[in-house]
């Protein structure tokens, strides 16, 4: 019975080891979170800290789509602000897109995190040149988070500290400043960025993707300059209701001037540091200008020159990668990548690409043998210039259509484009659907080609062009993609070229500033292009220069909304294409063509009330509604 | 490469080895005919006659039944069976025997002189039940004790129907189980189980929380001695996230007796029950062709072409993809083996069990291979000492073809275009390049895709130590120690391949890579519990449990992905390009002190009272602990004096039981400060250098703690007209306090942290259930009917939301005191008839009008009348995808050898709404299902001025120029009720004379069915309603199964 008892003493003491009753049997340490303490008094988690804000920060390229945001990865359906515009349409969707373009709650997010930053950084010890630094980048970082609120929103609240939680809501309220009050913020941010960082970093590499003076007085000039058109046309659409009395959105046309001269000052400084130059400025001919401005954006690392900030893009296959050269490949060179061919160039801005033999104004692609730009559906009865080959209409014209644009006949990645929308009978009738013609013993098919992969164009399917082009800026000829995020493509988001033109822009807006200065800067960046004759600075000669230089940068679409020009245009407004059709109706087969509205394309009208965007969450945040929101 | 059929002849081989091995560890049979001592009274001396009498006491199954007591009425002479069943005792001439065995009605036999020896007794089981034990929370208790909703299943009941996934063996047969099949891919067991609608329930295997309901799933039907599902505040004992109810599952131990053998084995056949119609070539050009021209005023194809593709022939072959890539059907079989038996000393059951399921590719390139054994003993080790070991393990094996799921490849064949061909020119040389670039005969062989493998390795352990404390009588120590371990190996090769465009231009696809995911689970569990059960003054009856439990938990993942320059070796070492990997690391902790107290005074009146106060890792100190009681109380109505003159009840008991159950859900570490890693999120600032992000810390919640469920329920039970009829019926009402929400009401958007979760909402679901069951005998045909049913609904309580800023608002997403249920939608009234009707019409196309409506596009109902269709014309006109309703009914009878087991299962008050391809024509530029060839058209689509001819769907156009028809209506969410024969079992035994010839105890061959039949919508019935929409909710799962199977039992 004894060593019974004490057999059962043993087994219950050995039981208890498993068991342990103490309280800190439930203190364990959370595995998915780093101490700040950790993070702030190290370099590099500095450096890490700052990844994720260079990450967040609003810079509109690859990954932009209005309709998806920022850092839009994967099926976006690529539906890129420059098929918003004048510049082109969208294969699938040629229609108005949902127009979203909202940037609130993940602005004030990072507008969170920067103050974050700055409650940190004052609290740990740096040298005063460290300290200056992260001052002056945190300035950058808050200058780009409010200039992209403030282009969307007008008259934002300032939220430059950090706010305590609690659930007393109405404290954390904060009004909306005025328009005026948002630019002059955003502007006195960069000024303080321009003053305390360096002109260079570590590496080259460095200074051209991390804030430097430059960095910021680049931004400067471009958010100066919205503003500065914002006060001048906000009378071309004006609004009304408690947003515009409040001046919560609209600029007085007083102001303009002040923004014009720091656009004017600010470029004068880049321009006066000798630190940049336009990439290859003085080609021999339009062929190798072509291929310059080709590579420039190929790699803009072989043209450090020319940036003054660009994000990078790297680990293909990686989160950081984008996709850019497979959505926008012509069909035929699709290399297995799901999708094609999905940015369309439209005419409006193809006829703004000059001829070389006209200079100073913008050359519209003419069909008929009558000089007269005619539009419409194939008429059997117009007489149509008669090409022999496809691509001998865009001859002449300036090397950025080239090494912007993919036409019928262009060659790319060593293919020749086929882009043909039908063929004409001998007998004058149209073949435009899906079929073949014979005729003289050879078969001629409505798409220039029997199958699907020897055509890039008009089979109505979305990985063909509706339209005729094909975006070829920004798209790697050496790339082979087959597969998600392959693209590792540099984006410039600012390049010396448009700090020249809004120089340009502002002196020739505001009589102030050197049109000398200006002239030159508007004929170097033709010159570049293989112009060889110099136009006079008009505002008409800017904003084509403009349009031209900056296609598919994502300018455009802003361009329209500060100077409100997007509501006059945009009036039931369908977008035009260009249709080439194989003649069989002469002794030869020849390419004829067709201006005429973009297949599918239904009439699109921007409302007034957009030139703002309406602000997300006001029975929360209490803030006073942009108009007709 | 290796070959198929030798794959499978190593499955063939590994199964005849675990066979053999196993055979080996059995005990050997060395007690043939071990007999017991009588174990009460001696023999008699009386003045009468005595005789010897021997004879079998069997089960209803005619299985012999051991330690069965038989007794002289009236005396104290009496003796048990052996092993065998068998016994001898001296009687009096016209002696009744006794016979009597816990679950069985005890019988009585008339001792003839003359009836000596070899009386063959069967048993009837005990249909009264009340005795029956019942396991609840930690313990178990008599049935007829029970206070709260409780359902138990048993074995026998459970294997009626033969099925891969235990839960649908258990699919129909228990009120208030919800179990809905969402997908039949083998070894996928994504089977939704819901107790009263609830939410996922709590699994406990053996008295242990493990793992949830995929795991759950793939535990073999043949082991298990029942399922107990906790339905109330009874749930409340196992406390840490019971919430939503507790299924209880309890493995079978040994028994004495001398060991028993059983095989069982299906082997079978499956199809699908419904694969979506495509369509042909011509219909697709057709209706191709009219979209392009409605928006482009361009055909796509001339008539001549189209006409060609209308008629057949060479170059002209429309391609049925489904056929090209599915087979009709894929093989089952399982078999399981298992013996159990016992000795005072030692009792055991050992079980072994394989599964295997192929898929429907034509490749046979699906696979589901699955091992359990299980071996379960108990050791006497003293008098009062007795310890359990349970050791479980599981080993299954997924293959299927292709990195990427099934779903892919189901889509290719679904959207791939009919006038293309998987091969060009059919050479199977050139695989095709086609347009949609997801060729699914080539994504559905490893060949070409690569492939998946998916290993899954599960052990559960437990030893548990039960000491009958000797100086107090009633009282019971035990103390057990778990560990569980989970191992998943998942292997994705992705391999390039070469495919051909018409013109046999190559183009290399599907860039290789391989990644490994590993995960490795440890769970260490441990109880002590106190136990004591007492009859006081021979009325009161006293059972108190104490526990304390401890419990951790830890996950560690990896995962590793490179990418090929060249596919070669499907081995991560090979892949020399891109790396990236990533893993993580969870571990939780828990401790619980728990008590239960139950009373009763002469089964009248039952109480009932525990509570439990637990602790998580989860919460901040301060927030951790929380306590949880609950009461319950029940009243036997026929115990009472006044129920005596009523004979036709037997028995009537009416309970309810209110408590409180606490969850700890929702991420943990809410009250740390801290940074996130963000490798994804980053920045390139040096050339093809990428530096990972860090993200600040959003707002910490330092108050974040329990979620708290309140659970009434109230029922009646009982049985009538001798047992033949029964029913239970239960209210029930479940209130969920401080659940999680990342607050969206009060705080300004421009505040700009990560909000945490807190403990914010609150709903209240409301339900009934009910079983009724009728069992009787005529004659030699025995047969059974019951029926059950659950009802419940869930309201919004509390809801964090902004204020409204309108009435209108308010009215349209104001939830508090609304059923959580509804979907809003448009009221589709008609559609237009022709462009008159569409002129005059309400404007339906926003800013541009009725320009883009053709006629046959859907007309709705203006509901403010303000002469345009918007958002505030819609109405919460809808019953959202989840069933409110389910049933069940099962039919079984036996006649002689025969016996018939029917369930049938029904669920009702839901829609079904599928997106993408099944309800928007062209998806992804893809085929279109053939149903929308039933569609407004123009008698000649090359004329436009030809008359319009009406159809069920409006005119074929792209999604972007469909304008109003795809908004939400009954054309798109539709009704889905159902009702289906879900198995039909028809079993034959053969009789013992015969079997025993073969040395057989028991033997026994059936057939059976699952999904034979089921009752719905015509049109929704082509989805099969029970399936749920899958991912992107657009019905791409693997279809369900219709499956017939050939089935062997024998015991010896």
């Amino acid at each position: 019975m004894r060593t019974r008892s004490i057999k059962y003493l043993y087994i219950v003491l050995l039981t208890g080891i498993f068991a342990s009753c103490s309280n800190d049997y439930l203190d364990l340490d959370p595995t998915n979170k780093v101490p700040a303490e950790a993070v702030l008094s190290d370099p590099n988690g500095i450096r890490s800290y700052m990844a994720n804000l260079y990450y967040e920060l609003p810079i509109e390229d690859f990954v932009y789509f209005p309709r998806a945001g920022f850092n839009a990865r994967g099926n976006t359906g690529s539906m890129s602000l420059s098929q918003y515009g004048l510049e082109a349409i969208h294969s699938e969707w040629p229609n108005w897109n949902q127009f979203n373009n909202q940037w609130w709650e993940r602005g004030y997010k990072l507008n969170r995190d920067i103050n974050l930053l700055e409650e940190s950084v004052a609290k740990v010890e740096f040298s005063d040149a460290e300290r200056a630094q992260l001052e002056g980048e945190i300035a950058f970082l808050r200058g780009y988070t409010y200039f992209a609120l403030a282009r969307r929103y007008g008259g934002v609240p300032l939220i430059t500290e950090n706010q305590e939680y609690t659930t007393d809501w109405e404290s954390l309220r904060v009004p909306r400043n005025t328009e005026k009050q948002t630019w002059d913020f955003v502007l006195q941010q960069l000024d303080i960025a321009i003053e305390k960082l360096p002109e260079d970093r570590l590496s080259l590499d460095e200074t051209k993707r991390r804030a430097t003076k430059w960095a910021a007085a680049g931004l400067k000039v471009r958010a100066a300059l919205h503003a500065a058109s914002v006060a001048k046309y906000w009378d071309r659409a004006p609004l009304s209701g408690e947003a515009v009395s409040a001046n919560l959105v609209g600029l007085p046309a007083a102001a303009a001037s002040g923004y014009y001269q720091a656009v004017i000052e600010t470029s004068e400084s880049i321009m006066a540091s000798g630190k940049f130059g336009l990439y290859r400025p003085e080609p021999g001919s339009p062929e190798e200008a072509a291929q310059n401005y080709q590579a420039l954006f190929m790699d803009p690392n072989n043209a450090l020159d020319e940036v003054l900030f660009m994000r990078g893009y790297g680990h293909a296959g990686g989160p950081l990668a984008h996709d850019y050269d497979g959505w926008n490949n012509p069909s035929q060179t699709g290399e297995g990548f799901p999708h094609t061919g999905r940015t369309n160039p439209v005419m409006e801005l193809i006829d703004r690409y000059e001829r070389y033999d006209n200079p100073g104004t913008e050359a519209p692609i003419v069909t008929t043998t009558d000089g007269q730009v005619h539009e419409g559906e194939f008429d059997p009865s117009l007489d149509y210039i008669r090409y022999a080959s496809p691509e001998e209409i865009f001859q002449g014209k300036d090397a950025r259509f080239f090494a912007s644009i993919i036409h019928s006949g262009s060659l790319w990645k060593g293919t020749e484009i086929v882009i043909q929308g039908g063929v004409v009978r001998p007998d004058g009738s149209l073949l435009s659907a899906q079929g073949s013609v014979e005729h003289d013993g050879v078969t001629y098919y409505t798409y220039g080609g029997e199958n699907a992969n020897q055509y890039s164009g008009y089979d109505g399917t979305p990985n063909k062009t509706r339209t005729g082009f094909l975006m070829k800026k920004f798209l790697d000829e050496e790339a082979r993609i087959n597969t998600w995020l392959q693209s590792t493509t540099d984006f410039m988001d600012i390049r010396y070229a448009e700090v020249l033109l809004s120089y340009a822009e502002a002196v020739v807006e505001s009589g102030q500033g050197n049109t000398a200065v200006a002239t030159q800067a508007l004929n170097d960046i033709r010159k570049r292009a293989g112009h060889t004759v110099d136009i006079p600075l008009t505002l008409e000669n800017v904003l084509r220069e403009r349009k031209v230089e900056l296609a598919f940068e994502n300018k455009e679409y802003w361009d329209l909304i500060r100077r409100r020009e997007y509501h006059e245009i945009f009036n039931n407004y369908v977008k035009t294409a260009l249709v080439p059709l194989l003649d069989l109706r002469g002794p030869e087969p020849a390419y004829i063509f067709v201006r005429k509205n973009v297949p599918g394309a239904q009439p699109n009208t921007f409302p007034e009330r957009d030139y703002y965007r309406g602000i997300p969450g006001v029975n929360n945040n209490g803030l006073i509604q942009n108009p007709q929101h | 490469m290796k070959n198929p059929d030798q794959k499978r002849h190593l499955h063939g081989m590994w199964r005849m080895a675990i066979f053999a091995a196993l055979l080996a560890l059995l005990p050997i049979r060395t007690h043939a005919s071990f007999s017991f001592l009588p174990t009460s009274g001696t023999p008699s001396l009386g003045v009468q006659e005595q005789q010897f009498v021997t004879g079998t006491i069997m089960d209803d199954q005619g299985l012999p039944l051991a330690g069965a007591n038989i007794l002289e009425k009236g005396t104290n002479n009496g003796v048990m069976t052996d092993f065998d069943g068998k016994f001898s005792l001296a009687v009096s001439t016209g002696a009744v025997l006794q016979i009597s065995y816990v679950g069985f009605e005890t019988q009585e036999v008339t001792i003839d002189a003359g009836d000596t020896t070899d009386l063959q007794i069967r048993m009837a089981l005990d249909s009264s039940k009340l005795d029956e034990v019942v396991v609840v929370g930690y313990g178990t208790q008599k049935r007829g004790n029970v206070t709260s909703a409780i359902s138990t299943i048993q074995a026998e009941d459970i294997v009626t129907t033969t099925h891969s996934s235990l839960a649908q063996s258990l699919q129909g047969k228990v009120p208030g189980l919800q179990i809905r099949q969402q997908d039949g891919e083998p070894g996928s067991f994504a089977s939704s189980i819901n107790i009263r609608g609830f939410g996922e329930p709590l699994y406990v295997i053996d008295g242990i929380v493990r793992d949830g309901g995929v795991e759950f799933q793939q535990l073999n039907p043949n082991d298990i001695e029942s399922v107990t599902i906790l339905k109330d505040a009874s749930a409340a004992i196992y406390g840490l996230n019971a919430a939503n109810g507790v299924i209880l599952v309890t493995t079978k131990k040994g028994k004495i007796g001398k060991p028993t053998f059983s095989y069982s084995g299906t082997v079978g056949a499956q199809t699908p029950t419904n694969m979506p119609e495509m369509s042909s070539a011509a219909q697709y050009l057709e209706m191709y062709n009219d979209a392009v021209y409605f928006r482009d005023g361009n055909h796509f194809i001339t008539a001549e072409e189209l006409q060609k593709w209308r008629e057949g022939g060479p170059g002209y072959v429309s391609t049925d993809w489904f056929d090209e890539t599915f087979k009709d059907h894929a093989t089952q079989q399982q078999h399981n083996f298992s013996v159990r038996g016992g000795t005072e000393k030692v009792d055991y059951f050992v079980s072994l069990g394989t599964f295997n399921e192929g898929g429907l590719f034509r490749s046979n390139d699906i696979n589901y291979n699955r091992y359990n054994f299980r071996s379960n003993l108990g050791l006497q080790l003293t008098d009062n000492l007795k310890a359990e070991v349970m050791v479980a393990g599981m080993y299954g094996k997924r293959e299927y073809p292709g990195g990427d799921g099934f779903m892919w490849t189901y889509k290719g064949a679904i959207i791939s275009l009919p006038n293309e061909r998987p091969f060009i020119n059919d050479d199977p040389n050139y695989p095709a390049n086609i347009r949609n670039q997801q060729n699914p005969v080539l994504m559905s062989r490893d060949e070409y895709a690569g492939y998946t493998t998916n290993e899954n390795k599960n052990f559960t352990s437990s030893i548990a130590l039960n000491w009958e404390v000797p100086f107090i009588p009633g009282l019971e120590a035990r103390a057990s120690v778990a560990y569980d371990s989970r191992n998943m190996f998942n292997k994705n090769v992705w391999k390039n391949y070469t495919v051909y465009s018409p013109d046999l231009t190559p183009q290399v696809v599907n860039p290789p890579r391989i990644a490994n995911a590993i995960d490795d689970i440890n769970r260490l569990v441990f109880q002590g519990q106190l136990t004591y059960d007492k009859t006081l003054f021979e009325d009161h009856n006293i059972n108190a449990t104490l526990v304390f439990e401890q419990k951790k938990y830890d996950k560690k993942y990896a995962y590793l992905k490179r990418e090929y320059d060249f596919f070669t070796t499907d081995i991560v070492d090979f892949a020399g390009g891109l790396q990236t990997n990533s893993g993580s690391e969870v571990e939780e902790a828990s401790m619980s002190y728990i008590g239960r107290f139950n009373y009763d005074y002469l089964g009248k009146y039952m109480f009932g009272f525990a509570f439990r106060y637990d602790g998580s890792h989860r919460y901040a100190p301060g927030h951790r602990w929380a306590y949880f009681p609950t009461l319950s109380a029940g009243w036997r109505i026929t115990n009472e004096r006044f129920m005596e003159g009523v004979d036709f009840v037997d028995d009537l008991k009416l309970r309810a039981s209110y408590g409180e159950i606490g969850e700890n859900v929702g991420d943990a570490f809410q009250h740390v400060l801290g940074y996130s890693p963000a490798p994804n999120e980053g920045a390139e600032f040096t050339n093809g250098t990428v530096t990972g992000g860090l993200i600040a810390p959003g707002v910490i919640n330092p108050n974040f703690t329990w979620v708290e469920s309140t659970i009434a329920d109230i029922g009646l039970e009982g049985r009538l007209f001798d047992n033949k009829l029964s029913f239970e019926v239960d209210y029930y009402s479940r209130e969920k306090t401080g659940k999680l929400k990342t607050r969206e009401g009060g705080l300004p958007n421009t505040f700009g942290g990560d909000m945490p979760i807190e403990n914010l909402e609150s709903e209240i679901t409301r339900g009934f259930d009910f079983l009724v069951s009728h069992q009787n005998r005529i004659g030699e045909f025995d047969y059974g009917i019951s029926v059950n049913m659950n009802l419940a609904r869930t309201m919004h309580k509390v809801v964090d939301k902004p204020e409204a800023t309108s009435s209108w608002d308010r009215w349209r997403y104001g939830f508090p005191d609304r059923w959580n249920d509804f979907v809003w939608g448009y009221d589709r009234i008609g559609q237009f008839q022709d462009q008159e009707a569409i002129n005059q019409g309400v404007i339906h196309g926003g800013n541009l009008g009725n320009s883009q409506l053709l006629p046959g596009d859907y007309i709705y109902a203006d509901v403010n009348g303000d002469g345009m269709i918007t958002g505030e014309d819609e109405m919460p006109i809808f019953r959202n995808g989840t069933p409110k309703l389910f049933y069940g009914f099962t039919l079984s009878g036996a006649y002689k050898n025969f016996d018939l087991n029917a369930v049938f299962q029904g669920a009702g008050l839901y829609t079904m709404r599928f997106n993408e391809v099944f309800s928007q024509m062209f998806f992804n530029d893809g085929n279109i299902p053939a149903y929308f060839h039933d569609r407004w058209h123009l008698a000649d689509p090359y004329d436009p001025n030809s008359s319009w001819v009406p159809g069920r769907w409006p005119a074929n156009r792209f999604a972007n120029y469909m304008q109003s028809s795809y908004r939400d209506s009954d054309a798109w969410r539709m009704k889905a009720d159902y009702l289906r024969l879900k198995s039909v079992e028809l079993g034959y035994t053969v009789p013992s004379k015969v079997s025993q010839r073969f040395g057989l105890d028991h033997l026994r061959v059936y057939v059976n069915g699952h999904n034979l039949l089921t009752f719905a919508d015509s049109f929704v019935k082509q989805f099969d309603p029970e399936k749920h929409e899958g991912q992107y909710q657009a019905g791409y799962n693997y279809p369900l199964m219709q499956s017939f199977n050939l089935g062997l039992n024998v015991s010896f």
